[in-house]
């Protein structure tokens, strides 16, 4: 378990924090019913670990409930993109937290309603008011009672009414789009409550999380901080031997390979079941080893005891090439960039070398292999803000992108290859079902983005419901299978007769088939057939969006400043060979 | 010893270690609010070993205080 620094040493780093090289930027909330001081500083340090530049705003002792009910409150003023929200159950509880038995199992029943509907109301009326999303952390459950052993045979007893505080809390809030609810339960536990929980300081300060664990409170609440600013890694490359198994395959062969039921073997065993579990929530799997391909990809195919099997892995790279130009080379082939990847090798040597090569990829620290599920399970760094239908299916869509890969190899000649790939294109409108997809590619595309414009999913619903606008997006399919939703645009209908592109974007995935040409031409044909005359577009250059550079050019539209115009009287280049509907 | 203490003050506060003297607390140095000064009490603990109960933590409002309870405790400041 990663060993976190003490907080002194956030405190004085926070002091010296520059946002120089910051690339980007947030604001950060904290509204808390007791002490929290030195989180917003540790967290103003993570951010600027990460190249974020974060500002905060610290709500004063127990005010949470006046700044979030008066709308002249200087939380409102402050505006942030994400406000933390921790009330402790102590003092939600009062004198019940001591001896919830003094009042009668309705009262009680009662007193849990009141409560709950009081912090679901205040957390409505919040999110109602701001942009920003509210991450509210759940109640820890105390662990003593007054009745000890008694306890589990009282009905509605102190730890049934944090549960059920708990529970409706997540019944009415779980799934709203800006509501987060934070298991501040969970990390109570993870640390335990008596290590959090630091009886002196509480008498002395009001301090209900030790100092030693705010730094791992900041780390936790980064996760989210990450989340909201879509820095979320997408695929973990991995080693093989001594990170998939134990032993090495060229020295002990495939049956003396660790790897079942043995201590060390369970260990791997383990950590294969972690990263399937990923793998099918949607990260990406690939293996960059330096090994006899035959040899290993036999252990892969046919060992009884692997758990990922070759389809698990969008590519391999198994040779005794260079570890780092395998490394490009897989971020080439997937088309992911080398900061959304992370990379597990058991070998503290290739770590270092990958680390100075490429610091963009986020190399993991390993010790021991019976270790190595605890640190792949503690990284906050595939938090996403979502899970939607395209992540649960990008495995099988990767696995499809080999396959196509491989064709392609086949084929040859790229214009043959992409008409014999039978691709179609199927334009949808922003509704409920695919908002929040539509909300995640603005938030993550960053190669062919023409404007690189982030939208939260509120954005998009307003976007929707504002008659000058047209939000859509596009399910490719072809003959290997669905990409899903991979490409979104938004036009502002400025007048009658020019529209204005605001963002136009194409997961990678599904880049360079001319899908991009046929998305923007039936734009065109639409407007058009409405009158309008010219459409302008905006090409903004970020360090990651050269694949966009010339495709206004190379479409036909012509260069005016910063604006590119295309005339609808000019014919239109579109490619032939793909269906749209 | 003595040297250990006032390298954690002074990183704590973040001061110079020349600037701290046996006199040195919330009315000498500003930096030496409320909320530090439970931070220096927490790292002062963990780097010592020890534990202060509460009374002795609320005897403390400086740093010839401090020295007072870790010999009370049995650190030799005068290593």
């Amino acid at each position: 378990m990663f060993s976190e620094e003490k907080l002194s040493t956030y405190l004085n780093r926070a002091k010296l924090l520059s946002n120089v090289n910051s690339e980007k930027k947030i604001k950060v909330a904290i509204l808390g019913s007791f002490t929290l001081n030195g989180l917003e500083e540790t967290i103003r340090v993570k951010c600027g670990n990460k190249k974020i530049q974060c500002s905060t705003y610290v709500a004063g002792y127990n005010q949470y409930n006046q700044e979030i009910l008066n709308e002249k409150s200087g939380l409102y003023k402050f505006s942030s993109d994400m406000t933390f929200l921790i009330i402790d159950t102590r003092s939600v509880l009062n004198k019940l937290f001591f001896n919830p038995y003094s009042i009668s199992v309705e009262d009680r029943k009662q007193f849990v309603k009141t409560k709950s509907d009081e912090i679901i109301n205040l957390a409505k009326i919040f999110v109602n008011q701001t942009k920003s999303k509210l991450i509210l952390s759940n109640f820890v459950i105390p662990t003593y009672s007054p009745y000890e052993i008694n306890e589990a045979r009282e009905e509605f007893g102190l730890q049934d009414m944090v549960r059920a505080l708990n529970q409706n809390i997540k019944t009415e809030l779980g799934h709203d789009p800006k509501i987060y609810l934070h298991d501040l339960n969970s990390f109570v536990t993870k640390f335990g409550e008596n290590n959090v929980f630091d009886y002196k300081q509480f008498f002395y300060g009001d301090i209900k999380i030790s100092l030693n664990h705010i730094p791992y409170l900041a780390e936790e609440f980064m996760g989210y901080v990450k989340a909201v600013l879509g820095l979320n890694k997408k695929c973990i490359v991995l080693d093989l031997d001594n990170t998939l198994w134990g032993g090495i395959v060229g020295e002990d062969g495939f049956e003396g390979i660790k790897l079942g039921d043995d201590p060390i073997g369970r260990a791997f065993v383990d950590f294969q079941r972690n990263l399937l579990a990923l793998n099918q929530r949607g990260i990406i799997l690939a293996i960059n080893s330096k090994n006899n391909f035959d040899d290993t990809i036999e252990i892969i195919r046919k060992h009884p005891n692997m758990i990922l099997k070759e389809d698990n892995f969008a590519c391999f790279r198994i040779n005794w090439n260079d570890k780092v130009v395998n490394m490009e080379e897989i971020s080439e082939e997937l088309n992911i960039g080398l900061d959304s990847i992370v990379f597990f090798d058991d070998d503290p040597i290739n770590r270092y070398y990958m680390k100075t090569a490429l610091p963009q990829v986020l190399t993991v620290e390993l010790s021991d292999s019976s270790s190595y599920s605890q640190t792949l399970k503690s990284m906050n760094d595939f938090q996403m803000l979502k899970i939607t239908n395209e992540d649960t299916k990008r495995s099988k869509m990767y696995l499809d992108q080999r396959k196509r890969t491989e064709f392609q190899k086949h084929v040859g000649n790229l214009q043959d290859f992409l008409k014999q790939l039978n691709i179609s294109v199927k334009i949808k409108k922003a509704d409920e079902y695919t908002i929040p997809r539509i909300s995640q590619l603005t938030l993550k595309t960053n190669q062919f983005n023409l404007t690189t414009r982030r939208y939260q999913e509120e954005d998009i619903r307003k976007f929707v419901s504002d008659e000058n606008k047209l939000v859509e997006c596009a399910q490719i399919q072809d003959k290997f299978g669905d990409n899903g939703i991979t490409g979104v645009y938004i036009i502002n209908k400025e007048n009658q007769e020019e529209w204005l592109i605001d963002t136009f974007l194409l997961s990678c995935r599904v880049m360079g088939r001319g899908v991009e040409e046929a998305l923007l031409s039936q734009i065109i044909e639409r407007a058009k057939m409405k009158g309008v005359k010219k459409i302008k577009a905006r090409y903004i250059k970020t360090k990651k969006n050269k694949p966009a550079e010339n495709f206004l050019s190379n479409f036909g539209f012509t260069q005016n400043g910063d604006i590119w115009i295309f005339e609808t009287k000019k014919p239109i280049k579109k490619p032939e060979y793909l269906v749209i509907s | 010893m003595s040297k250990k203490l006032f390298e954690i003050i002074s990183r704590v506060m973040n001061i110079q270690i020349s600037q701290i003297n046996d006199d040195s607390g919330s009315e000498s140095i500003k930096e030496w609010d409320s909320f530090n000064m439970y931070v220096l009490l927490n790292d002062i603990e963990k780097e010592f070993n020890i534990k202060f109960s509460l009374e002795e933590t609320l005897e403390i409002k400086n740093v010839g205080d401090f020295k007072k309870q870790l010999e009370k405790h049995g650190v030799n400041l005068n290593e």
